[in-house]
């Protein structure tokens, strides 16, 4: 207990190191895929071998699944707050780009610096200010969804959440005639949103290496946000609150506007992806928001390490591309090998099933833990003079 | 006016039970006083209703001449009523100092931008509100667990934690309910000598809920003794050794009590 | 405790008062405005609300039998099964098997009754295994954890039900032959299905069988006991253990009936069925006060009846709101009367 007297790693604050090795780590994947996969010297085999595990197109979709588990993790791994219906968001996110960014409102011709011909019809804003607004608009619902449950025992919350979860898909999926107004195209879903615009060219659907560049970004926005927070006086009143509501509120932390700060947060996150997932699909498509994708979330979140903002990233990473791309690769060369016709990609459900059981079990605390969560999830288990006679750090 | 806290005519009732019946007391400034009762005599309530965990069915309750009865636990903690717990109820996976912190929640001021740009108002706030964290660790004499998660602390320190962790709301009414259980007679007595000091250094009325009959003898200036939710005596320690109504109340009942 | 005069005429403090007052003013409006809606769709077409009352109510005791898994299972651990739902789909599926594929059994005579009622004491103790297995490999080993860790726990064992009827059923839904008599019968004009007046035959028998459970056996008491106080209960010289397993078997079981129920009135089984019908199956446990037996038949009678409704009229929000109805309902109780219709209220202790 001795080394208490030094200051421990989790503690230090302005700790940048980080910064450095993600951008390493971006510049990396950036170069792969921008350059050496348009490279006409590049071996043939190589090509192959990433086109076949890690097209392009999964690394982008991997990065949109992580700017949103960061945002679940502020809700869950934070605050302790578990929500089952964090898909609304996304939804809302989406449709927010679909709204602003299409020729869905075709009676309607509004430009502002967008990247399409002035004479378009619909509402072409910037993609930039389109993320701050579908940031800003899911922060609104996240407090409004959350307002009601903030009274509400964790388990009942995460049915609330859940119900809003399967409420605002289904409003959208049924938008086409929504009291009269078509707000979403129903199942036909709004095809085709702008470019994104970053100055010098304008990104369409197949500029893979430049807005893996945006969406390496927009995750390293929530890192820099999430490992900010954490450390200031709300991440401390949302561990409080996860720690012991109650003596967090006998200690004069006000439960409801922290709760909901941690829900708008989170949700706000939600908007981010949503609008970058609509640019990455060119599209938004009613039927894609659905349960499994608000439990897919929170597995990666589970996986990773709850709280931990990289264990997350790194939980994210591994089951979006598994579920994207990696079994179903997988599933096809073993089938070709041993001349087998098996459904890997029907496994998912298995999969994602497993690893939220088998992690709640044997490693609560994740793969890449948060120091404190690990001794919080194994409660039960550890005798309280063994804990503090064991502990050295 | 000498009082800081006065609750007056307070009755609790969960369904059909009457957990606190009619009472009255009040918190004398920079006094300490103790609040005694056989088990379920309704204290640990009376200390919920104090902290506006429970609204009490029927009466008022008002500090520094405010009527308080109907704001929320947050704001009653950030006005300066607070407490610790009967089982202690620290944030065991935070540091001492994050713990202190918390506490401090309502002083601070940075809100999420000032937070996540850190401008130099949020830091020079931040690192105010650290050292006084500091001191008041040390002033409770866990200073060198500062950074230590407070579930590792000894028992002992565990409970000065949580003092200290209360004294980080600026209180002016200090609600300890049961500090000395699970103490050894020595480590309560330097507790006792400590919650002398802090009503004489800081300007700090106690209220104490205890069983150790010593304690409550030697400490309090004024004694209230609650029964079934009902409030049987009040008076200074004399008074109470020799109250005929107490002595039933305890002795009648031995089983119970664990006095 | 002591009752003073005064606190006999005590109703609550002004902020109860006030929020009883609400609650009893939010339920009259609520009710009023269904009336009024039901009162409409009656003037306009009577034969039609009969009709499809008669179905929601049909659907209502479905949902009752699977509701009752919920409730006890909260009831005595305080979990969110969420993995129940599933298990009512396994048990569609196995019934299925059973009866088609198993007995090739594929229209009513004899024959396809007496593998009927087989089947259903199968797929009772199929759904009540499978249930104790669940907890036994599951929960039991988290129910001292903190709350979140048996919740994620039984959202993952829904998903991992899922992928076993994904896998069994296949991922388009499956038509079966029902066993059981198909003709209609009229009160009136109002049609009822000979399966309809099956589902009561079973179903009531099954619900008081277990009320009788709960109420009377010594099981049962072991069973309350266990939900009131674990600790207690134990010492008392209640193997809790043995009692959850309990709870968990005939919340199983009941599953399990209700899978075969809906097989043979529907015909039609597929892999998410669980979801969508366990999450009905809770919001009426909800909605009648969880923890609550009658609670969760009658919260499951009214949700199949407004859903109904809400389906079936001519003045309604129709089907594809269905959803939206359903879990408009939950959070509706859950924000304003989380206890429920029949329940009653806790305080956290300190």
């Amino acid at each position: 207990m001795s080394t208490a007297l030094v200051k421990p790693q989790n503690v230090t604050r302005s700790n940048r190191k980080w910064i450095i090795g993600y951008s390493i780590a971006g510049a990396f994947l950036y170069f792969v895929y921008q350059f050496l996969l348009n490279w006409e010297g590049l071996p043939l085999g190589i090509y192959d071998a990433i086109n076949r595990w890690m097209p392009p197109a999964a690394v982008n979709e991997s990065l949109v699944y992580v700017i949103m588990a960061l945002g679940l993790n502020i809700v869950v791994g934070y605050a302790g707050l578990l929500d089952l219906g964090y898909v609304a968001f996304w939804a809302i996110g989406g449709y927010c780009a679909g709204w602003f960014m299409s020729e869905f409102f075709y009676f309607l011709k509004i430009h502002f610096f967008g990247a399409v011909p002035a004479e378009a019809p619909g509402i072409h804003i910037n993609f930039w200010l389109v993320l701050i607004i579908g940031g800003f608009v899911c922060a609104f619902f996240g407090a409004l969804i959350g307002a009601p449950t903030l009274r509400l025992k964790s388990d009942y919350l995460a049915l609330v959440t859940l119900g809003f979860g399967e409420i605002i898909p289904q409003i959208f999926f049924n938008g086409e005639n929504f009291f009269g107004f078509n707000i979403s195209n129903g199942t036909k879903g709004i095809v085709q949103v702008d470019p994104i615009p970053v100055g010098f060219k304008d990104l369409g659907p197949f500029d893979f290496g430049w807005k893996l560049l945006i969406f390496l970004f927009l995750a390293a926005v929530m890192v820099f946000i999430s490992l900010r927070l954490r450390r200031g006086r709300l991440g401390r009143a949302w561990l409080a609150i996860r720690e012991d509501e109650l003596a967090a509120s006998m200690m004069g932390v006000p439960l409801m506007r922290t709760k909901l700060l941690s829900y708008a947060v989170g949700a706000f996150a939600g908007g981010l992806g949503g609008v970058a997932f609509a640019t990455h699909v060119n599209g938004v498509y009613a039927e894609r928001f659905n349960f499994a994708i608000s439990i897919f979330l929170l597995a990666m979140v589970v996986l990773g390490g709850m709280g931990n903002v990289w264990g997350v990233i790194l939980g994210a990473f591994v089951l979006s591309w598994v579920n994207g791309n990696g079994l179903s690769a997988f599933g096809a060369l073993y089938n070709e090998r041993f001349g087998t016709e098996i459904d890997f990609a029907s496994f998912t459900f298995l999969l994602f099933g497993l690893v939220l059981i088998l992690m709640m079990l044997f490693r609560r605390e994740g793969l890449l833990p948060e120091s404190r969560l690990k001794l919080v999830l194994h409660e039960g288990d550890i005798d309280e003079r063994e804990a503090s006679g064991k502990k050295a750090r | 006016m000498s009082n800081v806290l006065e609750a007056k005519n307070i009755s609790v009732a969960f369904g059909g039970l009457l957990a606190v019946n009619s009472v009255d007391f009040d918190i004398p400034k920079r006094k300490i006083v103790s609040l005694i009762g056989p088990n379920g005599a309704g204290k640990t309530t009376l200390f919920n209703v104090l902290t506006g965990l429970y609204k009490p069915s029927v009466g008022t309750i008002s500090y520094e001449g405010k009527d308080i009865t109907d704001l929320p636990p947050h704001k009653i903690a950030s006005i300066g009523i607070a407490r610790t717990f009967q089982n202690i109820r620290l944030f065991g996976l935070m540091t001492a100092q994050e713990n202190l912190l918390v506490a401090m929640h309502s002083k601070l001021k940075s809100g999420i931008t000032s937070t996540i740009l850190r401008t130099p108002k949020q830091r020079r706030e931040e690192s105010e509100a650290e050292d006084k964290a500091q001191y008041l660790l040390d002033y409770v004499g866990v200073g060198k667990w500062t950074y230590e998660f407070a579930r590792n602390l000894s028992y002992g320190d565990q409970r000065r934690l949580e003092v200290a962790r209360a004294l980080a709301l600026d209180p002016k009414v200090l609600l300890l309910d049961e500090p000395t259980a699970g103490m050894n007679p020595q480590e309560t007595g330097v507790f006792i000598d400590f919650v002398r000091r802090l009503v004489s250094e800081k300007d700090i009325s106690v209220m104490l809920i205890e069983h150790d009959m010593k304690v409550v003898m030697s400490v309090s200036e004024r004694i209230t003794v609650l029964d079934q939710g009902e409030k049987i005596a009040e008076g200074t320690s004399d008074q109470i050794k020799s109250n005929a109504r107490v002595i039933e109340a305890y002795l009648g009942r031995a089983k119970e009590g664990r006095a | 405790m002591a009752k003073s005069a005064e606190m006999q005429k005590f109703k609550g403090t002004p902020g109860q008062i006030r929020r009883q007052r609400i609650e009893r003013t939010g339920a009259i409006v609520i009710s009023l405005v269904l009336a009024a809606w039901i009162l409409v769709n009656l003037l306009k077409s009577p034969q039609q609300v009969a009709q499809v009352a008669v179905l929601g109510l049909r659907n209502g005791l479905l949902y009752a039998l699977i509701a009752l898994g919920y409730t006890l299972v909260y009831g005595i651990i305080e979990l969110i099964n969420f993995a129940h739902g599933d298990l009512f789909m396994l048990s569609a599926i196995f019934s299925s098997y059973f009866i088609t594929v198993w007995f090739k059994q594929d229209e009513s005579n004899p024959a396809g009754w007496l593998t009927f009622i087989s089947a259903l004491f199968a797929v009772m103790a199929f759904g009540a295994v499978i249930n104790v297995l669940i907890e036994r490999l599951a929960y039991r080993r988290l129910r001292n954890a903190p709350r979140l860790a048996p919740l994620i726990t039984a959202v993952g064992m829904s998903f991992l039900l899922n992928f076993i009827g994904l896998k069994w059923n296949g991922s388009t839904p499956r038509q079966w032959p029902s066993v059981i008599p198909n003709n209609d019968i009229y009160i009136g004009e109002v049609r009822i299905n000979m399966t309809t007046i099956l589902l009561l035959l079973v179903g009531v028998p099954l619900l008081l069988a277990l009320n009788f459970i709960v109420t009377n056996t010594k099981s049962g008491k072991a069973m309350r006991a266990t939900a009131q106080d674990k600790q207690a209960a134990a010492l008392m010289g209640i193997n809790v253990n043995k009692t959850i397993a309990f709870t968990f078997a005939i919340g199983g079981a009941m599953a399990g009936a209700a899978g075969l129920l809906y097989q043979q009135s529907i015909g039609t089984t597929n892999y998410n069925l669980g979801f969508q019908l366990g999450l009905i199956a809770f919001t009426s446990a909800v909605l009648g006060g969880i923890g609550n037996l009658w609670g969760a038949v009658v919260g499951a009678l009214l949700i199949g009846l407004v859903q109904g409704l809400n389906d079936g009229l001519p003045i309604a929000f129709g089907q594809q709101w269905s959803q939206t109805v359903v879990f408009a309902i939950l959070i509706t109780i859950l924000v304003f009367k989380p206890a429920g219709l029949l329940g009653k209220v806790t305080t956290e202790k300190v």
